[in-house]
């Protein structure tokens, strides 16, 4: 459902005017000032999954006022699209709390989970990593046989033809409709014709994103879509356009936001309640079906460090438990493919969203651009640790206790992380399966995290 | 305490208020203003370094960027009459065509602003060509252009193609960066200077402005 789709898109006209810096530096900085403190909301560097429910409840309340006071700028207009106290617990209420996407036998539903659900999380594969045209095709074969995937985010394209794709030109249209096609012909090859497709990543912008929108060959109804921010709680119209297009054609619309720690919403209190806030800003703004969640480092990129998955573990509670949102969690890892700091960042990661009451998008590695620098043992790995911790019932109390064990292998390494090796360099490409050594390292990892208090199913 | 210590609390803290009475206060004592700026500065290069290891965040970097601002208001009618000021340099900035990431060129733009500089700031997902028509309004030194996506690093280099078949390129240095960018295609595509990050940017601009002087 879009809630009141053209009633709110209006709003990107005739809302109140405002300067762009004015809206960035004194209206949202002075409003997150403000919540923080009204709300109590504190950072504890000690456990980065804290068992605490009263916080997580605050984390949620600042959200809410802060979405609420600030609403969201069209930079195109400058003008505030803002939202009512009513608006806002209208589609809150009337908002699914779970869909199933996808087709036939590849169906799943992707659903709310709650803190510690022992239901095991809903898995996206995805790099967020560039690719050679020649590999591209493998490289998805390559993810779309792993088991735990329940849809998949693929690996993106750099070039079409043999040329550079260049945003706003058609040979973005090309490599677009190029990788919806490829992506399509590799979840037929492998068995899914009807697994769920968060696409299309190359297409950067409306126009393309309209011209895969296509049943035949490209994206279908049954799968998912993505529409963003600018920068914090900022729009404009090519992203609404993303958006009042993806509910017409009837895709499942994720709101892809990753507010970034240490730039305009201040330290971890902040990034947590924007990250939060941003659960509203899709429901209302675009009527997404999902939140897709990525917030970030300014300095590294990435998600993985102590008080990153403090944000993670702090707004995923917060509306798994005053909501019943579908989210999910993308980890932005430091370190690359082929080293055991990978797969102790992407096990990290994939616990603390686990236990938070949040889904699974996992693993962009390196920082998410060195290209060729991703592949799906990485990501088996998270989502093997999600259902693991699931099924076991594993509470916060115990997470916490792990990653803080996880943290001491690779946090002082954040600064310095190793960006590891290719995809070409890790797989047999032509098989689309990792090589023998990379397996080995995998395992390897597998045992000490087991050893921590991990019980894979297998 | 001072008036010049008072200031610069005023200023961290963001008291545009009390700034600007500050700053007034000095003008009425006949202070050294170039004097009194040059302290504020190393106070705002402080700021900025606690920024860049992130023991404050952006909030408080803008902060004090406000009341930096309130004190130039009041400086600034009084030193254009004191003509051994010097203009540091024009920068003109952008995001690449196509790319909406702002992060990056805010933070260049904000602290190339902190620290003196005239900051042209033509915000995201820019025409090549207005780069151009924007430098050679302002008369600028250098072109800043930030690329998050590799989709829109070619918008980069377009900008630069385009200063080459204007018969311009000679009149401004092309500073490029962002995180998929590297030195090796900063020099493939003939730019002057490149950072990966926002810090590393400001640093290559200053070298190039005090390098042309």
């Amino acid at each position: 459902m879009a809630y009141r789709q053209w009633e709110i898109m209006e709003r990107a006209a005739t809302g109140p005017f405002m300067e762009e810096k004015e809206f960035l530096n004194k209206r949202i900085t002075a409003k997150m000032r403000e919540v923080i403190r009204k709300y109590g909301v504190k950072y504890d560097p000690a456990h980065p999954v804290p068992a605490d429910d009263a916080m997580a409840d605050a984390v949620w309340q600042a959200a809410w006022e802060f979405f609420r006071d600030v609403g969201v700028y069209n930079q195109d207009t400058h003008r505030i699209m803002e939202f009512s106290e009513e608006e806002m617990r209208e589609a809150l209420y009337c908002a699914p709390s779970s869909y199933t996407v996808g087709v036939g036998k590849d169906s799943r539903v992707f659903g709310h989970r709650t803190v510690e659900d022992p239901r095991p999380p809903f898995v996206i594969f995805s790099p967020d990593i560039t690719y050679d045209e020649a590999d591209f095709f493998q490289a998805c074969v390559a993810y779309l046989k792993e088991p735990l995937l329940d849809a998949i985010c693929s690996p993106l394209l750099e070039d079409f033809q043999g040329r550079a794709i260049q945003s706003k030109t058609p040979f973005e249209i090309g490599g677009s409709m190029q990788h919806a096609m490829h992506l399509r012909s590799a979840a037929r090859l492998m068995g899914v014709p009807g697994v769920c497709m968060i696409a299309v990543g190359t297409a950067e912008t409306d126009v393309a994103q309209v011209a895969v929108s296509q049943p035949d060959w490209g994206i279908r109804p049954s799968d998912g879509r993505l529409v963003s921010s600018i920068t914090e709680m900022m729009t404009n119209n090519a992203m609404l356009n993303k958006g009042a297009h993806y509910q017409m054609y009837g895709s499942f619309s994720g709101n892809l936001t990753g507010t970034i720690y240490g730039a305009y919403a201040g330290g971890a209190e902040g990034t947590a309640i924007m990250q939060a806030a941003y659960h509203l800003m899709g429901l209302l703004t675009y009527g997404c079906q999902f939140q897709q969640n990525f917030p970030f480092h300014l300095k590294y990129g990435s998600n993985t460090g102590r008080e990153m998955l403090w944000v993670v573990s702090m707004y995923s509670q917060a509306v798994a438990r005053n909501t019943h949102l579908v989210q999910d969690s993308n980890g932005f890892a430091n370190a690359g493919p082929g080293t055991d700091m990978l797969f102790y960042e992407a096990a990290a990661h994939a616990m603390t969203s686990t236990v938070s009451g949040t889904n699974l998008w996992e693993t962009a590695p390196a920082r998410n651009k060195h290209h060729n620098h991703g592949t799906p043992l990485e990501a088996r790995f998270a989502a093997e640790v999600g259902h693991a911790v699931a099924r076991q019932g594993m509470k916060r109390e115990q997470a916490d206790e792990i990653v803080n064990a996880l943290l001491a292998k690779y946090e002082e390494n954040i600064a310095d992380a190793p960006i590891g090796q290719t995809f070409q360099e890790l797989y047999d490409v032509a098989k689309a399966v990792p090589k023998p050594e990379y397996l080995d390292l995998y395992k390897k990892v597998k045992e000490a995290v087991n050893a921590m208090g991990v019980e894979f199913i297998y | 305490m001072e008036t010049i210590d008072r200031l610069k609390e005023a200023m961290v803290e963001g008291d545009e208020a009390g700034c600007a009475a500050l700053a007034a206060e000095l003008v009425a004592g006949g202070a050294d203003l170039k004097a009194a700026i040059a302290v504020l500065a190393t106070e705002m290069e402080e700021v900025g370094r606690r920024f860049e290891t992130l023991d404050i965040f952006l909030p408080e970097v803008l902060l004090a960027a406000d009341g930096m601002t309130a004190v130039m208001k009041v400086f600034s009618p009084e030193l254009a009459k004191d003509a051994t000021v010097e203009k540091k340099g024009v920068v003109v900035v952008g995001t690449a065509r196509g790319d909406m990431h702002q992060i990056g060129k805010d933070l260049v733009a904000l602290f190339l602003g902190i620290a003196g500089f005239e900051v042209v700031d033509l915000g995201t997902d820019v025409d090549p060509l207005d780069f151009i028509h924007e430098a050679e309004r302002s008369n600028a030194d250098v072109i800043g252009i930030s690329s998050l996506m590799t989709t829109t690093m070619p918008g980069a280099t377009e900008v630069l193609k385009l200063l080459a078949d204007k018969g311009v390129r000679d009149r401004f240095k092309v500073v490029v960066g962002g995180a998929p960018t590297s030195q090796e295609w900063a020099d493939k595509i003939g730019a002057d200077g490149w950072a990966e990050e926002s810090g590393g940017a400001i640093d290559v601009i200053k070298e190039l402005i005090s390098g042309r002087a």
